[in-house]
């Protein structure tokens, strides 16, 4: 049973997987200055103003890189993979998945793309985007994509969430999800490529991983 | 303008008798049609609705769960200015707390206004709900609330007691405060409530309101809080004065210090500003003179649906998280889960070393 190369992530999704990437990356940090400004500016540099003007902008990527993944899961030519996201699935093969991680056993099934605990993993992603972007559109006072007044259409979200300090304090704890889901995906693929040597790291910026042929 | 015509001399008499130049007056009625976002030929026109209401119509003013802070805001300007001089107009029939009359003459006056009907209603404090708990006269705050909301021609609910409990319902609220509005739909009054939701009430606030319905004979426009949209549209940060500072960057660091005597932003010192939906920074307080960020206070957001609760402590960012049973700061919970996630990702990769597998793939295994 030899491996072979096999083509896993298309352009499209290596390409949003990077946006996605470099908006997280930036939504953490101006996050964080928008949470407690840690440098301070002169009269001159607006350093306030550029860091929500970055934190908008990397907002408008994250969810139109979602709306793009979404689309892409039903509708790619390449690979539409929606399927893999079953939760009823995922749910019957997860005691399998978790035997094998918790050492119990030392094989589980053989998975499409994703094993049920990262198809798991990225379905809460993609939620977890959903919730920030309405949370943060409750809080943005402009008019998002130019012409949705956030402040008024959003206003349910406050009154949801028992007003807008509240959703300031969801939007912030939602940002942690964010970091350790990073944590501990980046520790996957790497620990992934370290025991099995099947290029998973790797995979995500050539698109080409080791699989088992059959 | 026409002004010289409309106000009659004898009603600028007693403006005049009182200390109040007649430019001083129509200053304040342009001041007025500024504030209901009206345009300079209302004045005249405010003028006259004012003048008219020199006649009537009565004001009952109900005293419930509160410090009084709104009829001291009220009656402590420096000098008698314009608007309070138009509350005293208004024929204010019954205020507990500034009446001379007392006791059972002090009911009769009450009863009288009740009979005669069509005055404003306006409601200080909190109504406190459970049984004995806040009483006037042997009646129920809410009996009394409900008794006199029936023939009231307006309701407003004026300071965060009135609107939403504020202060005298906040936690552990024992004695079950609720606002005004919440009140009347529990003793089943349907009416509308105008919300003035301020610690204390903004004196021009309630002044343009009452002009307002004096002038257009309706409530203004309210929002889902039932406060007027046109002061409680946008929110304090958008107007603040200390902005500039708060985009370049500019922050307090310690209260007394020389940038809060800059002017720079108070954000670090926990302002609710960017949360809190008030016209403060343009109306300002006493006559304009100054307010709290002004001051060099941080907004405390009582201008909120929820304060003081959801807006404590008053000088840090966030406030806490009250999560059943626990009482940790949104921190706090990001340094535990960030802990537990570094603890959980070192614990699995000893485990994946001392259990052999990161010593390459045995036959059959997977990926």
């Amino acid at each position: 049973m030899a491996n072979e190369l096999k083509y896993e992530w298309s352009l499209a999704l290596r390409a949003e997987h990077w946006v996605r990437v470099i908006a997280i990356a930036a939504l953490v940090f101006t996050g964080f200055y928008i949470h407690w400004p840690f440098i301070s500016g002169s009269a001159e540099s607006a350093v306030m103003s550029w860091m929500k003007f970055f934190h908008s902008v990397a907002a408008y990527a994250l969810v139109l890189g979602l709306v793009v993944r979404v689309y892409l899961a039903f509708n790619s030519a390449f690979d539409r993979d929606w399927k893999d996201f079953s939760i009823t699935k995922n749910l019957k093969d997860l005691p399998d998945m978790l035997a094998y991680y918790l050492f119990v056993n030392d094989t589980h099934k053989d998975y499409r793309k994703y094993n049920p605990l990262q198809a798991f993993a990225y379905l809460l992603i993609a939620v977890l985007i959903i919730f920030t972007t309405f949370t943060g559109a409750a809080l943005y006072k402009g008019n998002a994509f130019g012409f949705i007044n956030a402040q008024e259409s959003f206003r349910w979200v406050n009154a949801m969430l028992g007003g807008e300090s509240y959703t300031r304090i969801w939007h912030f704890l939602s940002m942690w999800v964010f970091i350790i889901f990073l944590g501990a995906h980046m520790y996957m693929g790497l620990i992934w490529s370290v025991v099995h040597k099947d290029k998973t790291f790797s995979s995500i910026f050539t698109g080409y991983k080791l699989k088992k042929k059959f | 303008m026409g002004d010289r015509e409309e106000i009659s001399k004898q009603f600028l008499g007693t403006f005049e008798f009182q200390g109040i130049k007649r430019r001083d007056f129509l200053k304040f009625c342009g001041a007025t049609a500024a504030l209901l976002g009206l345009s300079e030929s209302f004045i005249p026109k405010i003028a006259a609705a004012i003048e008219k209401a020199s006649k009537r119509p009565p004001v009952v003013w109900l005293n419930f769960a509160s410090d009084s802070g709104c009829t001291e805001a009220l009656i402590k300007a420096t000098y008698p200015n314009a608007a309070d001089l138009v509350l005293d107009i208004l024929s204010v029939d019954y205020n507990e707390t500034i009446m001379a009359a007392a006791g059972k003459q002090a009911e009769e006056i009450l009863q009288n206004s009740k009979k005669a009907g069509d005055y404003i209603l306006i409601v200080e404090g909190g109504v406190p709900t459970k049984k004995g708990h806040g009483m006037i006269a042997g009646k129920e705050m809410l009996d009394i609330l409900k008794e006199f909301s029936g023939p009231a021609v307006a309701i407003l609910a004026v300071g965060s007691c009135a609107t939403f409990g504020g202060v005298p319902a906040a936690k552990p609220n024992p004695s079950q405060i609720i606002g005004v509005t919440e009140a009347l739909k529990k003793v089943g009054v349907k009416k509308a409530v105008v919300n003035l939701d301020l610690c204390p009430v903004n004196v021009e606030y309630l002044v343009a309101v009452v002009v307002n319905y004096l002038l257009l004979g309706k409530l203004p426009e309210l929002d889902s809080f039932g406060r007027p949209k046109m002061f409680y549209g946008q929110t304090i940060h958008e107007n603040c004065e200390r902005r500039a500072n708060f985009d370049a960057g500019r922050f307090v660091e310690t209260f007394g210090s020389n940038e809060e005597a800059l002017g720079y932003c108070l954000y670090k010192m926990g302002c609710k500003g960017p949360m809190t939906y008030s016209a403060c920074p343009k109306v300002m307080y006493n006559d304009r003179i100054s307010w709290c960020v002004k001051s060099g206070g941080p907004c405390i957001g009582c201008a909120e649906h929820g304060w003081p609760d959801k807006f404590a402590g008053f000088y840090e960012r966030l406030p806490d998280v009250k999560l059943p049973g626990i009482q940790a700061t949104a921190d706090k919970i990001g340094a535990v889960a960030g802990v537990a996630t570094a603890v959980g990702i070192a614990a699995h990769a000893i485990a994946t070393k001392s259990s052999g597998r990161g010593k390459g793939e045995k036959e059959g295994g997977n990926k």
